[in-house]
């Protein structure tokens, strides 16, 4: 009975307007998108290698002496990730790279080819198509699929007959999840076949178990609009008013609430700026400069000559360590605030399932603020790995004083750290690694049972008012 | 008769439920947006009012020419409440000196960059997104629903002529929507009102006013899209789908997708192709710096200096020797026109590669003109200042102060050959400074040229800058109404021809 009914409302919408429209729309933005991912996709990499590429010729050049491998400002981009096609997570806009050498790492910063002056813009992802226009076919399948049946006089025939209430909801459910998922997989396949056919984006098999957790995860999300419709529907006497409701619902799910979420954060919590991360580095700086002029690194700690028996290396070492070791905590410091920052308006913003399924698409895509932060921790585990190698190296020169500060002239001047030459081959260098599908999964876990709470929800919601619903 | 069916239709959609929610939602949001994004342009003012005191403060602390750096600040736009625009993502402020000249900020230091994952939120998403869906619900059964009542072809029955009807019907949505839109203006003007440091200007009333009015041209344009659908349509259920996909298009599909064809048009050169031309220029600047340098070192060098920390950052020697200030003086009057000259290459370099991005800009906005909702955000920016357009006029202002900032500093030291340019030090002090570096006792030496440090720093005040050029920036009205008039035009355009189209179908239209 179930498949009967669920076939009926399957065939009913397949030969609708609405279902025809939102088929052509979503196939057509899903091969545009393919197309313009594959273009810029293939500029990125060009662009990546070639900067990877120049980045390790220049640290190569510096392996001539190893003092200078300590000195070399490494920048590094962040790698362009093939499954940006289903979510690029902002990543057009986001900080994109970061300097760093031996003792710091920077704050990252947004170094992008594009256009600022344009409007910030949705990008066309699978995250947008799905996030806005197909949850909005969702809603417009689904408006009518009690209370129009209702006004046809059909509904309250067939539960004249000895259908239970509940299998009639789980046929209407499943009825329009079939239909909402023909445009979806429809739009899925146009636009992998384009990427794929392109042989610019190469997907690995943990990639592609990546798309098909996506896709489930489009499933679920299009589901919590499919049970809202079903729930209004149930709510309302009239279409017209149904579609009334529900068009106000989306436009608050999916776009009211995620623009608010920047506001709330900014009001209400403490965020940072990399002008205000200026203001953290001086006050430290300051701070430091006080314990010199405390004594606390030493005798003649501010002395710098190239003539060594005029300083006091060890002491100097520990005053521009302690220098080094503030400007470090301040720029962590920062860097967690402003992610804190943003992480507080996305969690806000978590009451639209909208900027739920985003958010989850970006952790199991590996794009988006998750990339961001998961670079930076790579980067300063590199950067410990390549002191801890400099160390070991300069150890095996007796010549060396074996003071490793961030002060370059001074440390060439009084051979703090060795000069000789280093095997470049076994020098560790810096390669960004993905996020395993574990990890991903790890971090979009809260998010996937979000979602469940919201299916959970709106279906329970859905089925008390059905059950009470007055069919005549 | 058509006043009579006009008032008919008003009191009709006043009663409805799709008027009703809508009107309610748009209080809801004003009050609810309107406070917040007034709390955070008063904490912008805050901001603002203190960078300029701190900046004042600083200038009034300038004892040399040469740390003549002050930072001009554009005051908040108050309307960036109505509409955030492109303000939100660009610098606004822009530093005054030699070394540089001021342009947009694509990343702007006050701004923390992980909060761009947010879309903008103002008062213009409520009209873009809700009242526009509402004029779409209020017209899209205006035609085909009668029929489908059958009391259309009851009126027409009567002496009634079509376009009477049709007029009624347009008179009669353009009132209903009046309602929403005057009680949202009404609502947010009442909630700014409530707060101490929001102060509306006449120049703010006549912006608000043309932005009531743009409102209303755009409402009205998407009100006479769903009255096209409902005249060409049979059943009110297919112009209803019919209207919702129009609104995807306008509302998502054109202003994205108008970036994205710009892009692919009007592709930009690589930023490299700029770094490589502003590298060669560093290189050529080094060059003929060093040749004048030469020139200097027969001069011998600037010798033994006893500097002070600048208030807008930066050092000056508080003491020099007379020989150390006769180097410093042609130093500095050979070197700073060569540093000026050069700047403004790399200006020109910088402007041509930012031009290149404006004219992508223009491209996207012409693209995306076919969406009214676009054209409505386009003119709601121009009237609140908060468009590219606004930026590169403050910016163009600051640019001009600088040049008169120049011209001053070159007036008051002699083409910047005047000691008075680098050091507050006498031609007295700077023998007896000259005194004190030759002892040849270094501790002795030390001493005594602190002493003379702590009498120079006692007695030096700060510069006399009554007749400093004052940077005046204020967004004229006349040139805001000039920048949205394009698109304010274009929108009663859309309006006469969708109107045009409506009118045509309903003559023809089948009321049986």
């Amino acid at each position: 009975m179930i498949g009967q009914i669920a076939r009926k409302d399957i065939l009913g919408n397949l030969v609708s307007l609405r279902f025809v429209l939102s088929l052509l729309l979503v196939i057509a933005l899903a091969a545009t998108s393919g197309f313009v991912f594959v273009d810029e996709y293939r500029l990125q990499t060009q662009d990546y290698r070639n900067q990877a590429n120049e980045a390790l010729a220049g640290f190569r050049e510096r392996a001539g002496q190893l003092y200078q491998l300590a000195f070399y400002q490494h920048r590094i981009y962040q790698k362009p990730k093939p499954l940006t096609f289903f979510a690029e997570g902002f990543e057009q806009s986001l900080p994109n790279s970061c300097t760093f050498n031996a003792f710091t790492v920077r704050l990252p910063e947004a170094q992008h080819q594009r256009n600022f002056l344009l409007p910030a813009l949705s990008n066309l992802d699978w995250v947008f198509l799905t996030g806005l226009i197909l949850s909005f076919v969702a809603l417009l399948l689904t408006y009518d699929c009690v209370c129009g049946e209702k006004e046809a006089g059909t509904l309250g025939l067939m539960l004249a007959g000895s259908i239970p209430r509940h299998k009639v909801l789980a046929a209407k459910y499943l009825g329009a999840m079939f239909t909402v998922g023909i445009p979806l997989l429809a739009g899925v396949l146009v636009s992998l076949i384009v990427v794929v056919a392109s042989r610019d984006v190469v997907f690995g098999a943990g990639d592609w178990l990546k798309i098909l957790i996506l896709v489930v995860l489009s499933f679920l999300y299009l589901s919590v609009f499919v049970l809202l419709g079903i729930l209004v529907s149930s709510r309302t006497a009239h279409s017209a008013n149904a579609m009334v409701m529900l068009l106000l619902v989306w436009v608050g799910l999916v776009i009211l609430i995620p623009s608010f979420g920047r506001v709330i954060a900014e009001i209400t919590s403490a965020g940072s700026s990399p002008q205000e991360c200026q203001r953290l580095l001086k006050d430290a700086y300051e701070q430091v400069n006080a314990d010199y002029e405390a004594g606390k690194f030493g005798e003649n700690a501010g002395a710098r000559s190239p003539n060594i028996a005029d300083c006091n290396p060890p002491a100097r070492a520990r005053y521009i360590n302690a220098g080094t070791e503030a400007e470090n905590r301040a720029i962590e410091d920062c860097y967690h605030q402003m992610l804190a920052q943003a992480s507080a308006g996305r969690n806000v913003a978590c009451l639209s399932p909208t900027a739920i399924y985003q958010r989850a698409a970006e952790a199991i895509a590996g794009t988006g603020l998750s990339h961001g932060v998961s670079l930076n921790s790579q980067i300063k585990r590199y950067q410990t790995e390549l002191r801890e190698y400099i160390r070991a190296q300069d150890r095996e020169d007796p010549q060396s004083l074996h003071l490793l500060f961030d002060e370059e002239n001074s440390t060439e001047e009084w051979n703090a750290i060795s000069k000789k030459p280093a095997d470049f081959a076994a020098v560790p260098k810096f390669q960004e690694q993905d996020l395993t599908l574990a990890e991903s999964l790890r971090l979009a876990i809260w998010d996937i049972g979000l979602l469940v709470l919201f299916n959970v929800v709106a279906f329970a919601a859905a089925f008390a008012s059905f059950l009470k619903y007055d069919v005549r | 008769m058509i006043w009579k069916i006009a008032q008919k239709e008003f009191l009709l959609n006043l009663m409805t439920f799709k008027f009703v929610v809508g009107t309610v939602v748009c209080i809801v949001l004003t009050s609810v947006f309107v406070p917040v994004l007034a709390k955070e342009y008063q904490q912008k003012l805050k901001a603002y009012n203190e960078n300029v005191a701190t900046n004042e403060g600083k200038l009034r602390q300038v004892v040399v020419y040469k740390d003549l750096a002050p930072t001009i600040y554009q005051p908040p736009a108050l309307l960036s409440v109505f509409c955030e625009g492109l303000a939100r993502h660009m610098g606004n402020s822009a530093k005054v000196d030699l070394s540089s000249v001021p342009e947009i900020d694509p990343a702007p230091a006050n701004v923390n960059p992980f909060l761009c994952i947010f879309p903008t939120l103002d008062l213009s998403l409520v009209f873009k997104v809700v009242i526009s869906l509402l004029a779409l619900l209020v017209a899209y059964d205006a035609a085909s629903g009668e029929r489908e009542r059958g009391t259309l072809k009851l009126t027409l029955s009567n002496p009634a002529a079509r376009h009477e009807v049709l007029l009624g019907k347009l008179l009669a949505g353009l009132l209903t929507l009046v309602v929403p839109v005057t009680v949202t203006f009404l609502v947010a003007l009442l909630i700014l009102g409530l707060f101490p440091m929001i102060d509306l200007n006449a120049s703010d009333w006549v912006r608000i006013g043309l932005l009531y009015v743009a409102s209303l041209v755009f409402v009205a344009a998407l009100y006479n899209i769903g009255l096209l659908f409902s005249c060409v349509v049979r059943s009110s259920a297919v112009s209803l789908v019919l209207g919702l996909f129009s609104w995807v298009l306008f509302v998502i599909v054109i202003p994205n997708g108008g970036v994205y064809l710009a892009r692919r048009v009007h592709t930009l050169e690589p930023k490299q192709k700029m770094e490589s031309q502003l590298a060669a220029l560093r290189e050529a600047e080094e060059r003929e710096r060093r040749e004048l340098q030469k020139q200097l070192t027969p001069e011998g060098s600037a010798g033994w200096e006893s500097d002070e920390g600048s208030p807008f950052g930066g050092w000056y020697p508080l003491l020099c020797t007379p020989s150390g200030a006769i180097y410093r003086q042609k130093q500095y009057a050979l070197l700073n026109p060569l540093q000026i000259r050069y700047v403004d290459k790399y200006w020109e370099v910088r402007r041509t590669y930012l031009a290149a991005l404006i004219r992508q800009g223009e491209l996207v906005n012409n693209v995306s003109r076919v969406s009214p909702i676009c054209l409505y955000g386009n003119v709601a920016a121009a009237l609140a200042g908060t468009d590219r357009a606004g930026v590169e006029s403050f910016l163009d202002g600051v640019r001009a102060y600088r040049e008169r900032i120049i011209e001053y500093m070159r007036a008051r030291t002699d083409n910047f050959s005047a000691p008075s340019y680098f050091t507050p030090s006498t031609p007295e002090e700077r023998i007896e400074f000259e005194k004190c570096v030759q002892i040849e006792d270094r501790e002795a030496s030390h001493q005594r040229s602190q002493q003379l440090r702590n009498k120079v720093t006692s007695r030096i005040v700060p510069l006399e800058l009554r007749d400093l050029p004052r940077f005046v920036g204020a967004l004229g009205t006349a040139e805001s109404l000039r920048r949205a008039l394009p698109d304010l035009a274009l929108l009663i355009v859309l309006n006469a021809l969708f109107f045009a189209l409506s009118f045509v179908a309903f003559l023809r239209y089948d009321v049986r």
